[in-house]
Order: structure tokens, then C-alpha cells, then sequence
């Protein structure tokens, strides 16, 4: 079914000259409005049609439509997954980037009515200057439960591309985790759509970057239904010369009676070099909203210090420590056998293999099944 | 205090702090205080609202919020002084928060696994690791499940405060310093943790230093000195008894009796 192949180290490119551009972009001179990045030409093999029903061409992604259009043409065919009404699904539903083989997935999933789901997206694997990417598109009927897991692991060689899109009705919850743990370009493009009343998002984002990795994260939250609410909480460690870039927009539209949206950061940068950029922006259109941003940028906050050290950890140590934990959250919560091999894999490649079989060990992982 | 100081040059003593005075950068707030606690004992820190308990628990823990102007900190034969808080908990003191620190991004997992690395007599396989938080899990009542949570983020005042025994009992210090432990825990809360703390009395043999209002956390330990504080200074010390007499009559004498200590 598949119409296009991208094969790793082929000559022909293309750029993508706007990726993770945010709803309302500032001075230029900033260099914070978008990314551009340079990926493989998708070679031409064949028709398909239908690959996903016509309602997910509705579903905003972060990543902008240059970087969609990119993705689903590389893609070539796409995985469509129907969990049906009420149903709880208790298996999570896998969806699985070989960077090693520039994979590109594309990924539909429709929660209908009252169902739960959990989705787990893993990019792992590494292949020098390649490019990988995922789309996920999510729509959430009416009360259905959602949990999604992303998982960015590829190794320092590797550029990934991953794109969410979510669509949520009247009372949907939204749970997302995001985990950004390496690649030497990556961009992470969300967009959640809360169009019914009572529709909840919550936002767990976190990420680490060293060397000269390069991050770009582009979270958007539309706000239509009333009494909806979001809650995004990022949290960050940036070393060596690493540049983030994080772009995050609640946009309260007309109509979002009674809505409420947070978003908080916090980066914790022990390189000298770091770049760190964050574009916090709440949009309102419309009176009786909350909106709230908080950030904590640079060291470790000086109750915080002085706790560990009461613990017997110095300021190297409890840096340490932050940069473990990341690691141990991501194996905790990414459920997949799979996924928790990859984040294993980038443990062992930051943390030292011994620190990252003895993550294994205190969770109770076992290597084998992992 | 001219006892108290001679017992602190006793040999066997574990703490001994000699004519310490510290505060903030602007504000001396702990005056020339003298006392010693022995390996194994339990002593009780006293004292009204602002009087420097908890200050002095902190600088004992080597806080830098606190700058010590004169005066010293000996602690298992060796000037802990000029010592930060990490290597002074490393020698084996520890504090129990009154309001731990929430850490957000940290599992409790993590960070129990991480503070245990520190100390090279309890570095041990993860597989025993996870049995014996899982055993002081179940002796402390916490559900499993706040081990894979972030640390006490989103606890109760009671979960923080079973959380820090937790870390008692799994870093056997040789001396803790519980600041108001019992604060804001209700009956069954405070059962727990005072079973966590004959707990840690009873596998660790260690030495405890509780600053409490509340006698009832009291109950199950045997208190060898009571030590009464009043605005920065160190006015009484005496046995177990005084801790009735306080319980009945208050600090009013001690606070009285201040002014005339400082004249003589």
C-alpha cells in the first residue's frame, strides 16, 4: 500500500522551512517563530487512497501543515485503530519509530464514545544522519480517557520528527506524557483540540539535551468548549551546548466560558553554553477564563538544594540525580516492553549502562522482557 | 551551662556543640548555646514558638541559610563546623523536615535509591534495595504506589512526614534531628510515624534529638535529657521529668527567668 520510501543516507533532500510555528509569533530577530529542517525527498512508488477516514484531515497538529504534508507522503501508508464505545482497553496500543530504518509512521486512532485507551509512541534506534518521524492523531469522543505516551530516544546521531494531534469532545480527558530524551535534531510538535464542554488536557512534558543537540518543542492548546482545562507542566535539563527552543500557547477562544489553562516550566541548565529559548503565550478571546504561566529557569531552587544536601547530596550530585530521574519516570510510565527497552538503551548511552541496569533492577523491570 | 559544657568535652560524647551563636545574615538569633548528646540517646529540645529549635536543628544540619559566629560543632570526634550539609549528613546526622521540600521530576524511587549510592555502607543490590524500601513501606503504612511519585509532591502533610521516616529508617543515621515531626498529624498518622521512629531507635541504635510540643510522640521512647530553649538561649536542661513539669506549668518560669540569666 505504501506509495513512497524514504531509505537512509539518499542523496535527494528537502527543506521544511517553518516547522513548530507557533499561533502568534514575535520579532524574527528572536529566531523563536519556527525551525527548519532539512529531510529526505520521499520518492514517488504508487497510489493510495483512503489511508485514514477524512476526519483526521481536521486534526491540528503542532508541527504546522509543511511538515504534515512531509510526513504523510514519507509515511506512504498509515495505521488506523478504532477502540470502540465503552470499551477499555487495557492492552496500550504501540506504535513503534525505527530510526535505524528511518521509519515514518503515521497513526490514526478514534476513541469512541466512553472508551479508554493508552498509546504508546517510542522513537528509538540510531543511524547517522538520519531522519525519522511519527504522526499521531487522536480523536477523543464524548467521555473517553485517553493516555498517551511519547517517547523520543534516538541516539545523538539521529534528526525525528513527531507530530500529535488530538481532538477531544465533551468531557474527554486527555492525559500525555512526553519524554524527549535525545537526538541531535529534534522536533516535537503537539496541538490538543478541547472543542467539547468539560473536555480535560494534562501535559507532563519532559526532556534532556546535551552536547549540541538541538530541541524544538511547539505545544498548542485550543480552548473552545466551556469549562474546558489544561495543565501543562514541562520540566527540562539542558547541558554542554544544547539549544531548546519551546514554544507553548493556550489560546482561550471565544465561547471557552468558565476555562482554564496553565502551563508551567521549569529548566534546569548546567551547561555553559546551553541556548535556552521559551515562547510562553496565553491567547484570550473571551471574559470568566483563568489563564496562568509560571517558569523557573537555571539551577536548582535553593529549598530544593538544601533538602538534598540534608540528604547527603552535593550540587554535582542532585544534578545527577535530576538527570536519573528523568530516565526513571520514562521507564515508569512508558508501559510498552518496547518503548521501556529504547529508554534503557538512551539510559545507557547518558547514565552509563551500570546506572541504567540498576534503573532496571530497582523498578522491578525485568532486562529480559523489556 | 558551665555543666553542660564540661560534659561536652566528654569523649564519648556523639554531638557536642559548644558555645554556638548563629543566625541570618542581619539577625543573631541562637545565643552562646552549649550541649551534648551521647551515642544512643534520646534527648527532647523545648522551648515556645520562636524560640530558635528549629534554627538550631538547621545549623546543627549545616543549613546555609544560618552563618555560625562563634563557637563549634563536634559530631562523632571530628569539628563539623565549617562542614557543608551534604558531608555532615554523609558523617551520619539527619533532619526531619517540619515542612519537607516537594521535588517535582524526581520519583521517590530515584531519590532513595540515589541517597543510599551516597553512603558506601549501604550500597547494595538493587534487588535488596527494593526489598527493603518495600519493607519499611509496609512498617510505615505507604502505599506502593508513592514510590514511583514524584517526592512529596502532592502528599499530605502525613504522607511527607512518613516519607521522611521512610529515609530514616533506610539511611540509619547515627543521630536524627526530628523538627516537630508530629505537627499536623492526626491520631493514626502520628502512631505510625512514632512506631517509625522506636523503629529506627530500636535496628539503628542511633542517637535522637526531637524538638516537639506535643508529648504524646514521646510515649514509646525513653528520654535520658530534656533541653529547654528560650529566645536563642539554652536555659534548662534536666531528665525525663522535665517534660511533665513543662507539660503542666509551661515555659513562663524559664521565660521569666531570662532576663535575670542574662544580667548574671
Amino acid at each position: 500500500m505504501a506509495n513512497t520510501i524514504i531509505t537512509a543516507g539518499q542523496a535527494d533532500t528537502t527543506t521544511l522551512a517553518h516547522v513548530n510555528v507557533p499561533p502568534a509569533q514575535t520579532w524574527n530577530y528572536l529566531r523563536i517563530n519556527d525551525i527548519s529542517l532539512t529531510v529526505p525527498e520521499p520518492h514517488f512508488v504508487g497510489d493510495v487512497y483512503a489511508r485514514l477516514p477524512r476526519l483526521f484531515d481536521a486534526v491540528e497538529c503542532g508541527v504546522g501543515d509543511e511538515a504534515l504534508t512531509w510526513i504523510t507522503r514519507a509515511a506512504g501508508d498509515a495505521t488506523y485503530l478504532e477502540v470502540k464505545a465503552g470499551e477499555v482497553r487495557e492492552e496500550p496500543i504501540y506504535v513503534d519509530i525505527d530510526a535505524s530504518c528511518c521509519d515514518v509512521a503515521d497513526t490514526g486512532v478514534l476513541v469512541r464514545t466512553g472508551a479508554s485507551a493508552t498509546i504508546v509512541t517510542c522513537a528509538h534506534g540510531a543511524a547517522a544522519d538520519a531522519t525519522s518521524a511519527s504522526l499521531l492523531r487522536v480523536i477523543a469522543e464524548r467521555d473517553a480517557q485517553v493516555k498517551i505516551v511519547e517517547v523520543v530516544a534516538c541516539d545523538e546521531g539521529q534528526q525525528h520528527l513527531d507530530a500529535v494531534g488530538i481532538e477531544a469532545a465533551e468531557g474527554a480527558r486527555i492525559e500525555m506524557r512526553q519524554y524527549a530524551l535525545g537526538g541531535a535534531k529534534v522536533a516535537c510538535g503537539l496541538c490538543c483540540n478541547l472543542a467539547g464542554n468539560s473536555a480535560r488536557f494534562t501535559l507532563d512534558s519532559r526532556y534532556q539535551a546535551a552536547g549540541t543537540d538541538v530541541l524544538d518543542i511547539n505545544h498548542v492548546v485550543r480552548q473552545r468548549g466551556r469549562s474546558t482545562r489544561c495543565d501543562i507542566v514541562t520540566t527540562g535539563i539542558l547541558a554542554d551546548s544544547a539549544r531548546k527552543t519551546m514554544r507553548e500557547t493556550i489560546d482561550l477562544i471565544h465561547g471557552a466560558k468558565f476555562a482554564e489553562g496553565s502551563e508551567i516550566e521549569t529548566v534546569l541548565v548546567t551547561g555553559d553554553e546551553v541556548v535556552n529559548k521559551t515562547l510562553p503565550v496565553i491567547l484570550c478571546d473571551e471574559e470568566d477564563v483563568a489563564g496562568n504561566h509560571g517558569a523557573s529557569i537555571g539551577a536548582i531552587s535553593p529549598e530544593q538544594l538544601s533538602f538534598l544536601a540534608a540528604r547527603g547530596l552535593s550540587e554535582e550530585a542532585a544534578e545527577q540525580l535530576f538527570s536519573r530521574a528523568l530516565f526513571d519516570d520514562a521507564l515508569i510510565h512508558a508501559t510498552c516492553p518496547a518503548a521501556r527497552e529504547a529508554v534503557l538503551v538512551r539510559a545507557s548511552e547518558v547514565l552509563g549502562e551500570e546506572t541504567s541496569r540498576d534503573m532496571a533492577e530497582v523498578l522491578g523491570i525485568d532486562a529480559k522482557e523489556a | 551551662m558551665r555543666d553542660m559544657q564540661e560534659r561536652g568535652i566528654m569523649s564519648d560524647q556523639l554531638l557536642t556543640i559548644s558555645g554556638l551563636s548563629a543566625g541570618t545574615e542581619d539577625k543573631p538569633i541562637l545565643h552562646d548555646i552549649s550541649l551534648s548528646v551521647g551515642a544512643g540517646e534520646t534527648h527532647v529540645l523545648m522551648g515556645p514558638n520562636g524560640a530558635g529549635k528549629s534554627t538550631l536543628g538547621h545549623v546543627i544540619m549545616g543549613d546555609p541559610v544560618f552563618q555560625v559566629s562563634s563557637g563549634s560543632i563536634t559530631f562523632d570526634g571530628a569539628d563539623v563546623t565549617e562542614l557543608g550539609p551534604d558531608k555532615r549528613s554523609l558523617a551520619g546526622i539527619f533532619l526531619s523536615y517540619q515542612a519537607p521540600v516537594e521535588v517535582p521530576g524526581v520519583p521517590l524511587y530515584s531519590f532513595l535509591r540515589t541517597i543510599c549510592q551516597m553512603r558506601p555502607e549501604l550500597k547494595t543490590t538493587a534487588r535488596k534495595f527494593r526489598t527493603r524500601v518495600g519493607e519499611i513501606a509496609e512498617q510505615l503504612e505507604i502505599d506502593q504506589n508513592f514510590l514511583t511519585r514524584e517526592l512529596n509532591v502532592g502528599f499530605s502533610g502525613g504522607e511527607k512526614k512518613k516519607i521522611e521516616m521512610m529515609q530514616l529508617l533506610l539511611l540509619r543515621p547515627k543521630l536524627a534531628i526530628l523538627d516537630e515531626t508530629d505537627s499536623g498529624l492526626d491520631v493514626d498518622a502520628l502512631s505510625i510515624v512514632s512506631r517509625g521512629i522506636e523503629a529506627y531507635r530500636q535496628e539503628c541504635d542511633g542517637a535522637l534529638l526531637m524538638i516537639t510540643h506535643n508529648t504524646r510522640i514521646l510515649e514509646r521512647l525513653t528520654v535520658d535529657r530534656t533541653h529547654v530553649m528560650v529566645r536563642g538561649n539554652l536555659v534548662a536542661e534536666g531528665p525525663a521529668s522535665l517534660i511533665d513539669d513543662i507539660d503542666a506549668h509551661g515555659f513562663a518560669r524559664f521565660e521569666e527567668a531570662l532576663p535575670q540569666k542574662a544580667e548574671a
